[in-house]
């Protein structure tokens, strides 16, 4: 206890002092305003300013990287519930309610809530990372390969009770987004697969791509032909910020989200991208009438909002404790650590405990910066919905288009993002969901590379993931949650053959 | 939204449906992917339990999509399901246009060429586009784009056609 106040004390000397507490404003600042643009996420932000740090001293490079990547996070949620694309993984489920409440007129509180939430979460994340941060080490020490192939298995088949409609569709669209997640060439043996001999795609795709496709362009294409979705686009903004009554109905999955988001988040293997998904699915799950989520409920905003933010915080455990890169923007900053001459791994909360409790620290005082920046400015991101569509659609193509170019600075790749949009474009037509493509595409690599190795230590046996304890108790629940999920299926299906 | 209805719930519904229903094409856009992934991987090594190789997951889950496709052209033709509605020509046309013009038109003619015109091509998507107003908004946006991108991040996007030595 004692020890927990010390570190925190050490960490807000460090994170508090004028010069580091500037920077992480003017991070958050940068981040959001950047972040907030369609087709520049958080992993395009971070790179792009990487350089911006160079001339800085170790921990405040680091603060202000983090200050960009919650900014750019949050930016992404923005325009999740604004323009209805998902600036990065973690704001995919946003869409799904986010932008429903900014089509009923709400996008204000929509906005509003995910930023109170987003601080709440915040504020609770930093107390558990820096409480928890050495247990969770020898905890996630303890997962296995085939613990954590077992994890992602869970995380898609959340994916699956996520979306709408018939779920061997949604369980279909999974197994596309795998297919598309080995195109490229093979790390363990370095062949190509499914290039067809196109060298462009001998990195792979990324997700940019895909995701700027199917769901900035496909979605341009849906609503051109649908009058009444484009024009609630010009409609109504409502008030700015939520009321008690929303606030009250918002705060159980706030706290719900900010649990599950957190425990989710420290694993090693995307967890984070995990938690707005199973906070969606449990708050749809608990909710009294769950037909309203996907419809603009705003427990679908608050609950996955201070997931996403609680995740993406503690998504720095792995990074700081064992030196692994959770995801792409926690291998961003391995990158950046590497530059100004830290080693990442367990040595840091030892060796460099300044810079570990710092860093932890400034995620408060980030979050605390994140809401005096948005609350006051989320009038200027509701009035981009006062553009109407006929307007806002070309500035969308020119932002993704010169986003998606800058990526890698490749005009292939604006190209196989318009392959994508057709490819959207097309799926929507036959009735499927784009949200589980998305997020098999995201975790089909990792799922590889586990099962590869978990196969390598069983020596080909099956049962290591029965008999690991935490694979069996994860692949237990993803049991469990498919048996839920099917129950409503088959009593609706049951309905409808009582009616007729 | 009346797009998204599942398959299940669109059963029985007021129009009768037709043997090439969406859930048909559904199916069958399932079973020319897998074949993709299947036939794609063809040569490379599945490897053993011990050993996976390059080919095993591509092609265990091109299995798993071709089996969903099956079911889903099974479940078509059986029952009564929404007919696939018509793509939308002039949209498909102009956005993607727009996407390509971009693509075609940045390294060689730069963003100050290359912008405005995705714009101009995707302006046409939209009958209720106006002429006046998207050619000022284009001009405005594309100031905005050079300002953001160029001045304040400075991305390496060429500018104008290099031949004019910038």
């Amino acid at each position: 206890m004692w020890d927990l106040i010390s570190n925190l004390q050490l960490g807000l000397s460090v994170a508090g002092s004028l010069k580091n507490a500037g920077l992480c404003f003017l991070g958050c600042l940068i981040g959001t305003l950047i972040g907030v643009l369609p087709g520049v996420g958080p992993i395009a932000t971070i790179a792009m300013l990487l350089p911006l740090t160079f001339g800085l001293d170790p921990v405040g490079a680091l603060i202000m990287l983090a200050g960009i990547y919650y900014g750019a996070q949050y930016g992404g949620s923005t325009t999740a519930i604004l323009v209805n694309i998902p600036g990065e993984a973690t704001a995919v489920v946003t869409v799904l309610d986010g932008h429903q409440m900014a089509k009923q007129g709400r996008a204000g509180i929509a906005l509003g809530i995910a930023a109170i939430g987003s601080f709440i979460a915040g504020t609770i994340a930093t107390v558990i990372i820096a409480a928890a941060a050495k247990p969770l080490t020898t905890l996630a020490l303890m997962f296995g390969p085939a613990d954590y192939f077992a994890l992602m298995v869970l995380g898609l088949m959340f994916a699956v009770v996520l979306a709408r409609g018939s779920v061997p569709k949604a369980i279909a669209m999974i197994l596309l987004g795998i297919l598309l997640s080995v195109v490229g060439t093979d790390i363990e043996t370095g062949e190509e697969r499914l290039t067809f001999g196109w060298m462009e795609v001998a990195d792979g795709i990324d997700f940019a791509v895909i995701a700027m496709g199917m769901f900035g362009f496909a979605e341009i294409l849906r609503n051109l032909e649908n009058k009444e979705a484009r024009a609630v686009v010009s409609g109504e903004i409502g008030r700015l910020l939520p009321n008690m009554a929303d606030l009250k109905v918002s705060l159980a999955p706030i706290l719900r989200g900010t649990g599950i988001g957190s425990l989710l988040g420290f694993l090693p293997g995307n967890g984070a991208v995990l938690g707005p998904f199973a906070s969606y699915s449990v708050e749809k799950k608990i909710a009294a009438d769950p037909s309203r989520f996907g419809q603009g409920a705003i427990e679908g905003v608050a609950g996955p909002e201070s997931a996403n933010n609680a995740g993406a915080q503690t998504a720095f455990i792995p990074l700081l404790t064992l030196g692994i890169p959770p995801n792409a923007v926690m291998a961003l900053m391995i990158g950046a650590m590497t530059i100004h001459g830290i080693v990442p791994g367990p040595q840091i909360i030892t060796k460099q405990p300044e810079l570990f409790w710092g860093m932890i620290a400034s995620m408060w005082i980030g979050n605390l910066m994140l809401l005096i920046i948005n609350l006051p400015l989320i009038g200027i991101w509701v009035k981009l919905l006062q553009v109407p569509y006929r307007l806002m659609f070309p500035a969308i193509i020119i932002f993704c288009c010169i986003g998606i170019y800058s990526i890698n600075n490749s005009p292939t790749e604006v190209v196989l993002t318009a392959a994508f949009a057709l490819f959207g474009y097309t799926l929507i037509k036959l009735g499927f969901e784009a949200a589980p493509l998305l997020l098999g595409f995201v975790l089909g690599k990792l799922m590889e590379e586990k099962l590869r190795q978990a196969m390598v230590i069983s020596r080909g046996s099956l049962w290591t993931f029965m008999e690991r304890p935490v694979s069996l108790t994860l692949l237990v629940l993803t049991l469990v949650i498919l048996v839920v999920s099917a129950l409503p299926a088959i009593s609706k299906r049951r309905e409808t053959v009582f009616t007729e | 939204m009346a797009v998204e209805d599942p398959a299940d719930r669109s059963a029985g519904g007021a129009t009768p449906g037709t043997r090439l229903n969406r859930e048909v094409f559904a199916g069958l856009f399932l079973i020319v992917s897998a074949a993709v992934g299947y036939f794609g991987t063809l040569p490379l090594d599945a490897g053993s339990m011990s050993g996976v190789g390059p080919g095993l997951l591509p092609k265990a889950v091109s299995l798993g999509l071709a089996a969903f496709g099956v079911y889903l052209m099974v479940i078509g033709l059986l029952g009564n399901h929404e007919r696939i509605d018509g793509f939308s020509l002039r949209g498909t046309i102009f956005i993607l246009g727009a996407i390509l013009a971009f693509a075609a038109t940045v390294r060689p003619l730069g963003l100050l060429v290359a912008g405005p015109l995705a714009m101009l091509i995707s302006s046409m998507a939209d009958p209720d586009t106006r002429p006046l107003e998207i050619v000022i908004f284009t001009a405005f946006m594309t100031a905005g784009c050079y300002l953001l991108f160029k001045v304040v991040l400075h991305l390496p996007i060429p500018l104008l056609p290099p031949l004019l030595g910038y």
